[in-house]
């Protein structure tokens, strides 16, 4: 479990985040929400050792993160970042096993490049293996780059599930039935022991797969905790400036969250008014 | 595997063009009799003795230009390669990003100062220690003004990239011009032959002086290559993957510096081999570093040899510099890459 306390970021005088605490569990899928510029992708950097905050503690499996190596939290945690171009002319499959590079030096062992493989299959990519990475559009580039995440987390055996992986915006650029495969594999990686935390912006996306939501506005926390405690019309509102009507149906595990300004009672209120 | 072949034909590859450069010239040695001369030289017994005219020419001359021409050409080749790497552009090269006009205004300042230093400093450190010393100072501080001048944040800026060196170039040379505005005749002689890239007079002492700038940057920097192929994701994405990014930067800038810093500083400004050579390899075996950076320095050896070996031969018994041949031969080619490439760069530059 990754567990951050009290983090305040500065960038420059400006304060990013404010005093945020939050948890991210093993074994569950954990979405962090928020509008643009609320803090979402500085807390994941934070979360991800990348960024270190002005104050507070981070710790994943109870060590704080100045005791752990860059080498050694590379073993353990993976990150998806928005920025998945690549500057050089590589196939697929160097990019995925660059996924691999913390765990061998010198040449890759065989169940490296059998990670790889498994990795790509996963999320269907391991066609595009000898295609140049620049020739596929960008919702492939994203498959491509989280079959690299994958296959730096990938268990080497039973038991290696002891492993943290961070999606910003994964599916940004892939259409629906990706999107919804991505997820699914992310959901897969958390049953099996994963701690994941995915940044999302689709309110539905996070409805669907989110065991526990961190929901931030102007950098501060204003909810977290279970799915359906958090995904309320109330706080969505807090948080986005945004009416929805959050709808339950009979068929379905998850909440449907509709902008309220499309229901029909309201529109005629409107129109009325007018 | 295909990799492993590429790399054991370029390594002969290499051995074949040394075999047959050091037979070349004035005095032709055949093949067998190069053979017959090293295996003497190993201590092996040979019958009949070696021609000893032969042996001398080979010994005294031809193998320690040759194994000049190897070195430059490699260190040149894959400093070329790394610092692509590094700044995440095939077209980065030591020559257009100043490092090469730094290291050259100072052997210009040592060419012209050299009667005015202290002699306790010349005995100290022999002419072409120093020689070597001061220009990899004037390679590293040019290296690092560039790649800080165009690095903002942690994103280092294509455009202002080459930007910062031809600014720094030029500043160079404008301070070159006025030291050769100063200069006296001999001075000048020295100075336009230096700058035109020569391996003539070469004994073993120079090549030994050589020997440790390069070998060092050739056995360490392929060890970088793994970090290298995690860096063209991005800073941030190679920090993931466990790469301590600015131990690399510190490692690619240092060991490229000393590679160009001390070819330069034996041989002149030799141009292109940085750029071309890595442009070539990229098209038969891909980007991937792991194999880029060592083939490079092979592929560099061979092709410096050749362009040394017909820059001593053409207009024999005078020689062509080794820079107008590498740029006669190096332009063309670099041309041809441009156009057949203008598309994928396009591509690049928005990525």
């Amino acid at each position: 479990m990754i567990r951050a306390g009290n983090i305040t970021y500065l960038a420059g005088k400006q304060k990013i985040l404010h005093d945020v605490s939050c948890f991210v569990e093993q074994g569950k899928v954990t979405v962090l929400l928020g509008s643009n510029g609320a803090g979402k992708s500085t807390l994941l950097k934070i979360l991800a050792g990348a960024l270190s905050p002005a104050s507070g503690t981070l710790a994943w499996k109870g060590k704080p993160y100045s005791a752990i190596s860059v080498a050694a939290f590379a073993r353990e945690r993976a990150v998806l970042t928005q920025h998945y171009g690549v500057s050089m002319p590589f196939r697929c499959s160097e990019i995925v096993l660059m996924g691999r590079y913390p765990h061998f030096t010198g040449n890759p062992s065989k169940q490296d490049l059998q990670i790889v493989e498994e990795a790509m299959r996963e999320l269907q990519v391991d066609v595009f293996a000898d295609r140049y990475f620049q020739s596929l559009s960008g919702g492939e580039q994203q498959r491509v780059q989280m079959a690299r995440v994958l296959a730096q987390l990938w268990p080497a055996h039973e038991n290696d599930t002891e492993k943290f992986m961070l999606l910003d915006e994964p599916v940004s650029s892939m259409d629906c039935l990706y999107q919804q495969k991505s997820l699914q594999t992310a959901r897969r990686m958390a049953a099996r022991g994963f701690a994941v935390l995915v940044v999302l912006h689709d309110l539905n996306l996070a409805a669907q797969y989110a065991d526990e939501v961190i929901l931030l506005r102007k950098g501060r926390l204003i909810a977290s905790g279970d799915c359906k405690t958090v995904l309320q019309a109330s706080l969505i509102r807090e948080a986005y400036d945004y009416e929805v009507e959050v709808v339950y149906h009979d068929d379905f595990h998850f909440p449907l969250i509709v902008p309220a300004a499309h229901k029909k009672q309201t529109f005629l209120l409107q129109t009325k008014t007018a | 595997m295909q990799t492993r072949w590429i790399r054991i034909s370029l390594l002969l590859l290499l051995l074949v063009v040394m075999v047959l450069a050091a037979g070349v010239g004035a005095m032709k040695i055949p093949v067998p009799e190069v053979l017959r001369i090293l295996a003497y030289k190993a201590g092996i017994p040979v019958h009949p003795l070696p021609d000893v005219a032969m042996m001398n020419v080979f010994w005294e001359l031809r193998l320690p230009r040759v194994l000049r021409a190897v070195m430059i050409g490699g260190g040149l080749a894959i400093a070329g390669a790394s610092l692509q790497g590094l700044f995440r552009n095939p077209l980065a090269d030591p020559m257009l990003i100043g490092i090469s006009s730094g290291a050259s205004l100072a052997a210009v300042l040592v060419i012209v100062l050299y009667s005015f230093l202290p002699s306790f400093l010349l005995n100290w450190l022999p002419r072409y220690y120093l020689l070597n010393v001061v220009t990899f100072a004037g390679a590293c501080a040019c290296s690092l003004l560039v790649f800080r001048l165009s690095t903002t944040g942690n994103r280092t800026a294509v455009a202002s990239l080459l930007l910062a060196g031809l600014a720094i170039t030029a500043l160079c040379n404008a301070f070159i011009g006025l030291i050769t505005y100063t200069a006296n005749d001999e001075e000048l002689r020295n100075i336009t032959f230096w700058s035109l890239g020569s391996l003539g007079g070469a004994s073993w002492r120079i090549t030994g002086a050589l020997a440790p700038f390069i070998i060092l940057p050739v056995i360490v920097l392929p060890v970088l290559s793994k970090s290298l192929n995690a860096y063209s994701l991005g800073e941030t994405e190679a920090h993931y993957l466990g790469v301590n990014v600015r131990r690399l930067k510190i490692g690619i800038l240092g060991l490229s510096t000393l590679a160009v810093g001390a070819a330069v500083a034996s041989a002149g400004m030799i141009g292109f081999v940085g750029l071309v050579v890595p442009h070539i390899l990229r098209s038969v075996t891909g980007t991937d570093h792991r194999q880029l950076l060592f083939n490079s320095a092979v592929l560099g050896a061979v092709l410096l040899t050749l362009a040394d070996t017909v820059g001593r031969t053409i207009i024999a018994p005078a020689e062509l510099p080794i820079g107008i041949v590498t740029a006669l031969i190096g332009t063309p080619v670099f041309i041809t890459l441009l156009l057949k490439q203008r598309k994928k760069l396009g591509g690049l530059e928005t990525a």
